[in-house]
C-alpha cells in the first residue's frame, strides 16, 4: 500500500485499488459494475456471468483484514437497473454477507437510477470531515474522492509500454480507478481528464504486485 | 482431341482462337461424366479453371437444364479471383451466344443483386467461402441448392488446413446433405501431399487425382547489384536502381513484396528512380477496392509496366502478359515462391522467368536455398488440421438459421466434412450447448437462448433476430480494428488501429503510395493531408510475413556447414561468413551453434544470448519465451528477446554461465502449459475464437475507444473464464489455435529433440559477425510477462528517482 495525504488526512492505496481510511476504519471503492457480463445476455451475448463473483470475492478478501467497518460504494455499483434480477444465488449470498458485515454507503451513478434497484438507499454525496464523497468529480475546490472515469496510464520505458489502472491524486481531487472485473479503461490522455491533470498530480499505477508512483510530466500524455 | 468432348459451342470457339483442348481437360470432362471427383494439381496457366468448368458447361449445353436453376458452384479463397474467372467464362459464352447466366456473389455484391440472385438463380455462380455460408443460412437455402450439379473449388490447396476451409467444408457437407449427387471438382496448384487435398475435396470413393506434369522450368536468379547486401532490413532500398533496370527491360512486370509497408516504401523509391515515366501500381489488400479494380483492370489491358504487390496478387489471377516476376525480400516457402513465379509468361509450356533480390545476408542465404529446392522439385508440406469448434460453432447457428435439425442428422452431415471427421457426439453436444447458451456450467442464460428445441424435438431459432445477427458475424477471419484513411472527402483504404497509435500531429506516413501527414483522428477516421515531405514514418504492418518454411530452414542449414558452396557466394557474404567461422563457429546441420557475449545496451551492461536455430519466427518465439522463463527462474533476469527466422537473441541482467541450464527438452516443455495460460497469444486467440463462435459480435460497440464509457475487453472476460470454467470450449480453441499457430509446437518438439546433446556454446568478448544482423533488428519485442513488467517499472522509477536526486 501506499500512503496518500489529503485534506491533512491519512489515505492508503491497495493494489487492487481500494482506498483505506483506516483512522475512520472506511474502505472506499468505485466502479463495481457488477452484472455487466450478464447484461448482453438478452442480445445473445453469452458472456462468462462470473464478474460479480470475481468482484465481490475481491472486496471481500482485501478487507478482511484491516479492521474496517463501513464500506463507500462511490456509484456505478450496478451496471444497470436490473442488475440485481440478473445476479446468481452465489452472488446474492455474497452481496448480502457484504452488507450485513458492514454499514455500506451507496453514492449514485450515472448507471443507476435512485429508485429502481432493490431496497438500496442511494446517496447523491456523502460527507466526512469536508471531504465529499460522489460519484463524478466536480471542477470546484472542494476536497472530492470519486470515480466513474475508469482511469489508466500508460508508461513507456525505452524497451516497453505498460498500461494499468491508476489512481489520481491532485490537490483536492482523488479519483479512483473502477474496481469491477469487467471494467475497462479510458486513459488519461483523454481529454475529459485534462481539468485534473497539472504539475501537482500524482498517478499512482497499480499492477498485480506493486503500486508505481508517477507525476504526470513522466507519464507519456 | 476435341471431337471426343462434343460441346461444339465451346469446340467453334477454340477453333476460331485456334487452340485446343489439353489432355487434362478432355480427362476432367470423362472423370466427371464417369461420377467421380476430380482434384485436377497442375502448375499454373495450363487451362486449369476452364478444365474446371467443362464438364459443367457440357451438361448445361447438351442437356438443356431447367431455366433459373442453379446448376454449377464455382467457390474461390479470392474475391478478386471470381470476377477474374466470371469474365474469363463469359467470352466464350457471349462468343457462342449461349444462353447460360454466370454470376458473382461476395461480400462486395450490392444487395439489390444479391435479392435478385435469390428471386432468379444464374445457372453458375461464383462466389467465397463466406457468401457461401451466407447463402446456405437463407431459410430458402434447400430450395436453392436442392438441383446443384457441379461445384468447382479454385486454389483448393490454400484452404485445406485453415478455419476457412473448415467452414468450407461443413458447408460443402451441407450441400451433399441438399442435393446428394452434386459432383465436386478441386483445382490445386502443385502440392506435396496431394492425399489430403483430395480428402479435403471428397468423401466419396469414386474420387481422383489428375496431375499435370510440368513441362518447362522456371529460369530464377538471383539480382546483381552494385552495392552490397546490408547486413539487417527488410526494405532492399539497396537495390532500387538494379529493380529499376530490369523492369525497363520488361514489358510487364510483378515486383512481390511480402508485406504491405515493404510494397509502400518500394512503389516510392521505385517512382523517385522514374526517369523515363515507366506506369508504375501498386496493388495490396488495404486499399480501397476500387483503386485495386483499376490496377487489375489496367494490368490486363497492358496499360501498365510494373505492378508492386503483396500476396493480393498471388493466387492464379489472369492479369494480362507478365513476363518478370520480381521477389523481394525471401519468398520464405518453396511453394508460396513458386506460385508467385508461376505470375510470369502464364503460359504452359513456356519457362517463367524470376529474379530475387534478397533484402539483408540472411535473406541471401535463403534465396539461395530456394533456388536450389526448386531446382530439385523439393515442396513444403502442407499440415493437416483438425476442424475448429468455434467455427463448428458457427456454422450450427448457420444450419439452424435456414431450418430446424435433428441433433443426429447434423451430428452425421459433420462428420462427413474431413476435418471433423473424428469429432466425437460428445463434443458435437458440447459445442451445440454453447450455441444455445454460452455453455457454462452456470445455467444462467436458458432464458435468452439463440436456440432450443421446438415442438417438433428439432432444434430451431428462437427469434428472427438470432439470424440477422448471424448474418453479421460470418466468417472466420478476424482482422484487428480498422480506421479508415481519410484525404478530404475521400477514403483512401484502411489501417490496423494500433499503427495509429504511434503517431503523433504532423507524423507522415506512407499509404497507397502517397505521403500523407496525419492530423487527427475523429471516429472511425483518420483525417490525412496530403505532403510534400520525403521522409515517412513508414507504416509497418506485422501480420502477413510468414515464417520461413521446414524444407527451406533444412537448406539453409546445409547451405552454411558445407564450405564447398560457398565459391558461389558473392564475395561479401563469402567474407561474412569466413570472418564468423574464425572469430565464433558455424552453425551446423544437425546441432545448435549459441553464443553469449557481454553488450551496452542503452548504457547498462547486458548478456545476449543467442541460438542460431533456423527454425522459422514463430518457433523461435516460443523458445524465447520459454527460455526466458527459465532464465527467470533462475534468476538471471533475463529482459527481452527477440526472434527472427534464423535465430533467437535474449538479453538479462545476469550471464547465463551454463546454457544447458536454460536450454533443455523436458524441462521446457513442461513450463509450456503453464506459459501458455499466460501469453497474450493466447488471449489473442481467445478474442478470435470468441469472436467466430459468435460470443462476442464483430460489431460490437464497446471496441470503440471513443468518450469516457468503458471499451469492451475481451481480456477481461479469459480471464474469468478462465479461473471458473478451465476446460470451457473456447479456452480449448484458444489453446490449440496456440499450440498449431503462432507458438509451432510440433517444430519446436522436433528441433529440441534433433540438437539434444549437440549444443556448441562460444562464450565471446564481444559480438560476432553472425550476431550483427541480430542486434541490429532488436525492436521492440518483448515479454509481455507482468513479472518482466515489474522489472522495467522499477527501473524506470528508480531511473526517475536518481534524475529528481531522491534516491
Amino acid at each position: 500500500m501506499k500512503v496518500i495525504n489529503f485534506n491533512n488526512h491519512k489515505f492508503q492505496i491497495s493494489k487492487e485499488g481500494i482506498l483505506f481510511w483506516f483512522d475512520k476504519q472506511i474502505a472506499i471503492i468505485a466502479d463495481l459494475h457488477l452484472e455487466k457480463g450478464s447484461s448482453f445476455g438478452p442480445s445473445g451475448q453469452f458472456l462468462p456471468p462470473y464478474d460479480s463473483e470475481e468482484t465481490l470475492k475481491k472486496i471481500l478478501n482485501t478487507i478482511k483484514d484491516h479492521n474496517i467497518k463501513k464500506i463507500i460504494l462511490l456509484g456505478d455499483t450496478f451496471h444497470d437497473k436490473n442488475a440485481i434480477s440478473r445476479m446468481s444465488k452465489k452472488v446474492i449470498i455474497l452481496f448480502r454477507s457484504l452488507i450485513e458485515k458492514y454499514e455500506v454507503i451507496f453514492i449514485l451513478g450515472n448507471h443507476e437510477s435512485k429508485f429502481e434497484i432493490g431496497q438500496i438507499n442511494f446517496l447523491n454525496e456523502y460527507v466526512i470531515d469536508d471531504i465529499h464523497f460522489i460519484h463524478e468529480a466536480l471542477q470546484t475546490s472542494v476536497f472530492q474522492i470519486s470515480g466513474h472515469f475508469h482511469p489508466v496510464a500508460t508508461v513507456k520505458s525505452n524497451i516497453k509500454k505498460i498500461t494499468a489502472k491508476c489512481l489520481l491524486h491532485t490537490n483536492n481531487h482523488i479519483i479512483l480507478p473502477s474496481f469491477g472485473q469487467y471494467t475497462g479503461g479510458l486513459n488519461i490522455t483523454n481529454p475529459v481528464l485534462k481539468p485534473f491533470l497539472n504539475n501537482e498530480t500524482k498517478i499512482y499505477m497499480l499492477t498485480k504486485k506493486s503500486i508505481y508512483k508517477f507525476t504526470s510530466k513522466e507519464i507519456e500524455m | 482431341m476435341s471431337d471426343i468432348l462434343k460441346i461444339e459451342p465451346i469446340d467453334n470457339w477454340l477453333k476460331k482462337n485456334n487452340w485446343s483442348f489439353y489432355n487434362h481437360q478432355v480427362e476432367t470432362v470423362k472423370l466427371s461424366e464417369n461420377g467421380f471427383d476430380v482434384l485436377l494439381v497442375a502448375p499454373t496457366g495450363g487451362g486449369k479453371t476452364l478444365a474446371g468448368f467443362l464438364p459443367s458447361l457440357k451438361d448445361l449445353i447438351n442437356n438443356k437444364s431447367e431455366k433459373n436453376k442453379l446448376h454449377t458452384l464455382y467457390i474461390s479463397p479470392l474475391k478478386a479471383l471470381t470476377i477474374d474467372v466470371h469474365r474469363n467464362l463469359t467470352s466464350p459464352i457471349e462468343d457462342q451466344g449461349l444462353d447460360i447466366r454466370v454470376e458473382t456473389r461476395t461480400g462486395d455484391t450490392s444487395a439489390y443483386k444479391k435479392n435478385r440472385q435469390k428471386i432468379l438463380p444464374p445457372h453458375m455462380l461464383m462466389t467465397t467461402p463466406e457468401s457461401l455460408a451466407l447463402l446456405l443460412s437463407n431459410k430458402e437455402s434447400k430450395d436453392y441448392f436442392k438441383d446443384l450439379k457441379y461445384v468447382i473449388i479454385d486454389e483448393i490447396h490454400v484452404l485445406v488446413n485453415s478455419k476457412r476451409g473448415d467452414l468450407l467444408s461443413l458447408n460443402l457437407s451441407r450441400i451433399h446433405s441438399i442435393s446428394p449427387d452434386c459432383k465436386r471438382i478441386g483445382l490445386s496448384a502443385t502440392v506435396k501431399n496431394k492425399e489430403t487435398v483430395l480428402k479435403f475435396l471428397t468423401s466419396k470413393n469414386k474420387a481422383k487425382i489428375l496431375n499435370v506434369k510440368e513441362t518447362s522450368f522456371p529460369k530464377i536468379e538471383i539480382l546483381e547489384t552494385k552495392t552490397r547486401v546490408p547486413w539487417s532490413g527488410h526494405m532492399a532500398s539497396y537495390a532500387i536502381e538494379d529493380i529499376y533496370q530490369k523492369i525497363q527491360k520488361s514489358s510487364l512486370t510483378i515486383v512481390f513484396v511480402n508485406t504491405r509497408a515493404q510494397a509502400e516504401l518500394v512503389f516510392n523509391k521505385l517512382w523517385q528512380e522514374n526517369d523515363n515515366n515507366l506506369r508504375i501500381a501498386i496493388h495490396h489488400g488495404s486499399l480501397e477496392k476500387e483503386i485495386r479494380r483499376k490496377v487489375e483492370n489496367l494490368m490486363s489491358l497492358g496499360k501498365i509496366d510494373c505492378v508492386v504487390a503483396t500476396s493480393s496478387l498471388d493466387l492464379g489471377i489472369d492479369w494480362g502478359d507478365v513476363d518478370l516476376v520480381i521477389q523481394i525480400g525471401s519468398p520464405k516457402g518453396i511453394s508460396r515462391f513458386l506460385q508467385r513465379i508461376g505470375r510470369s509468361n502464364h503460359k504452359f509450356d513456356e519457362p517463367s522467368n524470376a529474379i530475387l533480390v534478397p533484402s539483408n545476408r540472411f535473406e541471401y542465404l535463403e534465396c539461395l536455398s530456394a533456388i536450389h529446392s526448386i531446382q530439385n522439385k523439393l515442396l513444403d508440406e502442407t499440415r493437416e488440421k483438425k476442424g475448429s469448434l468455434d467455427v463448428l460453432a458457427q456454422h450450427v447457428l448457420g444450419v439452424a438459421c435456414s431450418e430446424p435439425f435433428e441433433v443426429d442428422d447434423l451430428y452425421n452431415q459433420v462428420i462427413n466434412a474431413w476435418p471433423y471427421r473424428n469429432l466425437t457426439k460428445t463434443k458435437f453436444l458440447e459445442v451445440v450447448e454453447f450455441v444455445k447458451n454460452g455453455g457454462y456450467s452456470l445455467k444462467h442464460y436458458e432464458q435468452y437462448s439463440k436456440i432450443g428445441l421446438n415442438k417438433d424435438k428439432l432444434y430451431a431459432i428462437n427469434n428472427k433476430s438470432v439470424r440477422n445477427r448471424y448474418k453479421l458475424n460470418v466468417g472466420t477471419i478476424v482482422e484487428s480494428y480498422m480506421l479508415n484513411v481519410k484525404l478530404g472527402n475521400k477514403t483512401l483504404g484502411q489501417v490496423e488501429e494500433w499503427f495509429i497509435e504511434g503517431l503523433n500531429e504532423g507524423d507522415t506516413f506512407l499509404f497507397g503510395g502517397r505521403v500523407l501527414e496525419y492530423q487527427s483522428i475523429s471516429n472511425n477516421n483518420i483525417i490525412v493531408k496530403s505532403t510534400s515531405h520525403t521522409h515517412p514514418k513508414i507504416p509497418s504492418y506485422a501480420g502477413g510475413r510468414l515464417p520461413l518454411s521446414t524444407e527451406l530452414s533444412i537448406e539453409v542449414r546445409k547451405l552454411l556447414s558445407k564450405k564447398q558452396f560457398w565459391k558461389n557466394f558473392p564475395n561479401q557474404i563469402n567474407e561474412w561468413l569466413k570472418l564468423q567461422s574464425k572469430f565464433s563457429n558455424l552453425p551446423s546441420l544437425n546441432g545448435l551453434l549459441v553464443e553469449t557475449f557481454p553488450r551496452l545496451m542503452s548504457g547498462k551492461k547486458r548478456f545476449f544470448l543467442i541460438c542460431y536455430t533456423f527454425e522459422g519466427r514463430n518457433a523461435n518465439q516460443t523458445l524465447g519465451f520459454l527460455m526466458s522463463k527459465k532464465m527467470l527462474r533462475i534468476g538471471y533476469k533475463p529482459i527481452s528477446f527477440v526472434a527472427t527466422d534464423y535465430a533467437l537473441a535474449i538479453w538479462s541482467m545476469n550471464e547465463v554461465k551454463e546454457v544447458n541450464s536454460v536450454l533443455n527438452e523436458d524441462l521446457m516443455l513442461d513450463d509450456l502449459y503453464e506459459w501458455l495460460e499466460e501469453t497474450p497469444l493466447l488471449k489473442k486467440n481467445f478474442r478470435d475464437a470468441a469472436i467466430i463462435s459468435g460470443l462476442i459480435e464483430r460489431s460490437i460497440p464497446g471496441l470503440k475507444k471513443t468518450g469516457k464509457q468503458v471499451l469492451f475487453n475481451s481480456d477481461l472476460i479469459f480471464n474469468v473464464l478462465k479461473k471458473h470454467e478451465p476446460k470451457h470450449l473456447l479456452l480449448e480453441v484458444a489453446r490449440e489455435d496456440s499450440y498449431r499457430g503462432l507458438i509451432d509446437l510440433d517444430r519446436l518438439s522436433e528441433f529440441l529433440k534433433r540438437i539434444e546433446k549437440n549444443i556448441t556454446h562460444k562464450k565471446l568478448d564481444r559480438i560476432s559477425p553472425l550476431a550483427v544482423p541480430l542486434i541490429l533488428e532488436i525492436n521492440r519485442q518483448t515479454i509481455d510477462k507482468s513479472e518482466m513488467e515489474e522489472y522495467f517499472l522499477e527501473e524506470l522509477e528508480n531511473e526517475m528517482l536518481s534524475e529528481v536526486g531522491l534516491n
